[in-house]
């Protein structure tokens, strides 16, 4: 990595350099022009750029890591940097009261000015005591923080939708804030994890122009979210000719064929991953060989999976909980309809020979 | 004996084309989108050609899908302002002679009870239409949802009626075997009421005429 120094420890500054580059980064990505990036520097190195508080609920921390981790350190850093983070409990020195505390006081001095990020889903049922950090609920510091807060911005599928926490059954009540929180702009940055420069352009958007950026009907910023992943893959090309990978490892496989017979879900979903990629290493889902799992939309534990088929699987009413796929449900009622039919073609047969020709027998007038 | 039948007029012309038009793009939509669903032949072998498989078979399905949808809103006309063989009154199973005549038609297509002609559809007929029609709606809706992804006013309703577009995928496969389950029963039941009856049944789609006996045969 360029700014290590040489004993191994990442130099923790951020070079304007570097700085400038992130931030032209989150400009290309929202599609703005060259000559806004003055105007996003400007906003995003202001003293009175609103300070974050950041919550994290029913998790796994892949966000926050994907945004700490990001192989460009710029990026990471940026937005430590950019956003002064007042709460945030994997990063923040304090800990125990004196986190608390700093919440409080966060709350009571910028109330209605700071940004609210919420990681995580919010457990609700059972009075919502699956989550619980320094003895109160998910539900409860969610109440207290988001409707204080300028704007809310739910990263990650989890606190946008749910996610692997709300798939079926949904053992304890998990919902996205939207479910929760009413009356306050909410911006969703779903997918598991979102790509750091959705969030960035989502913050930068927000310092520069004081509102958050245009979204679709789920709350997705549509700069990141305004087109599906199959209309901007690289391997489209080959979808349209119909060059399909049969099998993982196959011939096709190796051609970089489409990965659609193979489960990919990139027809139902809407992100930026094949235009932006991730960690700055030029890669993503589909680029690697795997069909991508449809991660940023609503539900995708249950409507994604499994993620080798490209629709879901159906409960079979009589099996006992049995599950089997939509087609041969479908090719079932089919051989049976057809059967009936057999059935019914050959009853009216056998009649017509024990009776002989009784045609006069079948009708009667109104 | 012989049978006298007479001529009667059943069916507009209206009608008629609709349901030649359902017909073909029926058949056009459930080879293509069974297609779209598993591309089963490709060009896998890389011959050097470009002849776009995928994207020509899903060019048919929308074009298709655009008639299919045409043809839904002239029958959603011919509902209310069609002759009285084509309107709703003649289906639905509420009024008392709808309601008997469709257990009468049950009854008749298990050989357990006469015939009774009737110059419009029989209301067990008329009732799986009117089933057929609003399933179509559904089909037109998640279609129009698949197509137009990006657009602000149909992802408002899109999305209100489906949720996602993984949803809308699913429901519109599962109710392609609707459709293949409607051709198969609906073929059959009308070639069968053609050879029992000797209404003319089938040709009464083309020719929108259908031959009813005027007396009532000798029951020995
Ligand atoms: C009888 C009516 C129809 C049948 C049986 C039918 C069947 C299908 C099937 C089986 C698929 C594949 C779904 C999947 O595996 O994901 C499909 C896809 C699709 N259908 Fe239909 N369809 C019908 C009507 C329509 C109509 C009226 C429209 C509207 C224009 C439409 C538009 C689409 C679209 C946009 C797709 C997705 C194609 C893609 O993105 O690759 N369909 N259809
Ligand atoms: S790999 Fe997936 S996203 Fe890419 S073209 Fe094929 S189906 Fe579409």
């Amino acid at each position: 990595m360029a700014d290590q120094s040489e004993n191994g420890i990442g130099d923790l500054r951020i070079t304007r350099r570097s700085f400038i580059k992130g931030c032209t980064m989150a400009a290309a990505a929202l599609g703005l022009s060259e000559t806004m990036i003055p105007r996003l520097v400007s906003a995003a190195t202001s003293p009175q750029r609103p300070p974050v508080v950041w919550l994290h609920f029913q998790e796994c921390t892949g966000c926050t890591e994907s945004l700490l981790r990001a192989s460009h350190p710029d990026i990471g850093r940026l937005i430590l940097d950019l956003i002064s983070l007042d709460y945030h409990e994997t990063v923040m020195a304090a800990a125990g009261y004196q986190a608390e505390e700093n919440l409080k006081n966060t709350i009571e001095k910028y109330d209605g000015k700071y940004i609210c990020v919420v990681e995580g889903a919010i457990p609700t049922k059972d009075g919502g005591v699956y989550c619980k950090i320094g003895g109160r609920t998910a539900m409860d510091i969610l109440a207290e923080v988001a409707p204080r807060s300028a704007a809310v911005i739910a990263i990650g599928s989890c606190a946008s939708f749910g996610g692997l926490q709300a798939a079926a059954p949904n053992p304890t009540g998990a919902v996205g804030v939207r479910d929760l929180v009413r009356g306050k702009p909410i911006i969703n940055i779903p997918g598991c994890p979102p790509n750091p420069i959705s969030f960035l352009g989502t913050v930068l958007h927000y310092l520069t122009w004081k509102k958050l950026p245009v979204t679709d009907n789920l709350g997705r910023p549509l700069f990141a979210y305004g087109r599906k992943i199959h209309d901007h893959c690289e391997r489209r090309a080959h979808f349209d000719e119909g060059r399909f990978v049969e099998q993982f490892g196959d011939e096709g496989h190796r051609q970089g064929y489409c990965l659609y017979k193979v489960g990919c879900k990139g027809p139902a979903t809407f992100s930026n991953c094949p235009a932006v990629r991730f960690n700055d290493v030029d890669q993503w889902p589909v680029s690697a060989g795997h069909g991508c799992c449809g991660c940023t939309e609503p539900g995708f534990w249950d409507s994604m999976t499994p993620f080798e088929q490209r629709l879901p699987e159906v409960e079979v009413p009589l099996g006992k909980g049995t599950v089997t796929s939509a087609e041969s449900v479908g090719r079932t009622v089919m051989g049976i309809t057809a059967g009936a039919i057999g059935i019914h073609a050959a009853a009216g047969v056998v009649r017509r020979l024990a009776k002989g020709t009784a045609k006069k027998d079948e009708i009667r007038e109104e | 004996m012989s049978y006298e039948f007479e001529k009667y007029r059943a069916f507009g012309p209206l009608y008629r084309i609709t349901h030649w038009v359902f017909a073909i793009s029926c058949v056009i939509l459930l080879f293509t989108g069974y297609y779209i669903y598993e591309p089963w032949f490709t060009t896998m072998l890389e011959k050097g050609v470009d002849d776009f498989t995928v994207a020509n078979m899903r060019f048919f399905h929308f074009a298709a899908g655009y008639c299919f949808m045409g043809a839904v809103i002239a029958r959603f006309y011919l509902w209310f302002f069609g002759n009285r063989q084509e309107r709703i009154t003649d289906a639905l199973p509420v009024t008392k002679r709808n309601i008997k005549n469709f257990w009468g038609a049950i009854l008749n297509y298990l050989y357990v009870k006469f015939h009774v002609p009737r110059l419009g559809h029989n209301a067990l007929a008329g009732t799986t239409y009117l089933v057929t029609f609003l399933l179509s709606m559904v089909m037109i809706a998640s279609g129009f949802y698949l197509l137009y992804p990006e657009s602000v006013q149909v992802q408002a309703w899109g999305g209100a009626v489906f949720g996602s577009q993984q949803n809308a995928r699913f429901v519109h496969f599962i109710l392609m075997f609707y459709y293949i389950f409607f051709a198969m029963v609906h073929i059959y039941i009308a070639i069968w009421n053609d050879v029992m009856f000797g209404e003319g049944l089938v040709s009464a789609i083309i020719s929108g005429s259908k031959f009813l006996h005027i007396k009532r045969p000798r029951v020995d």
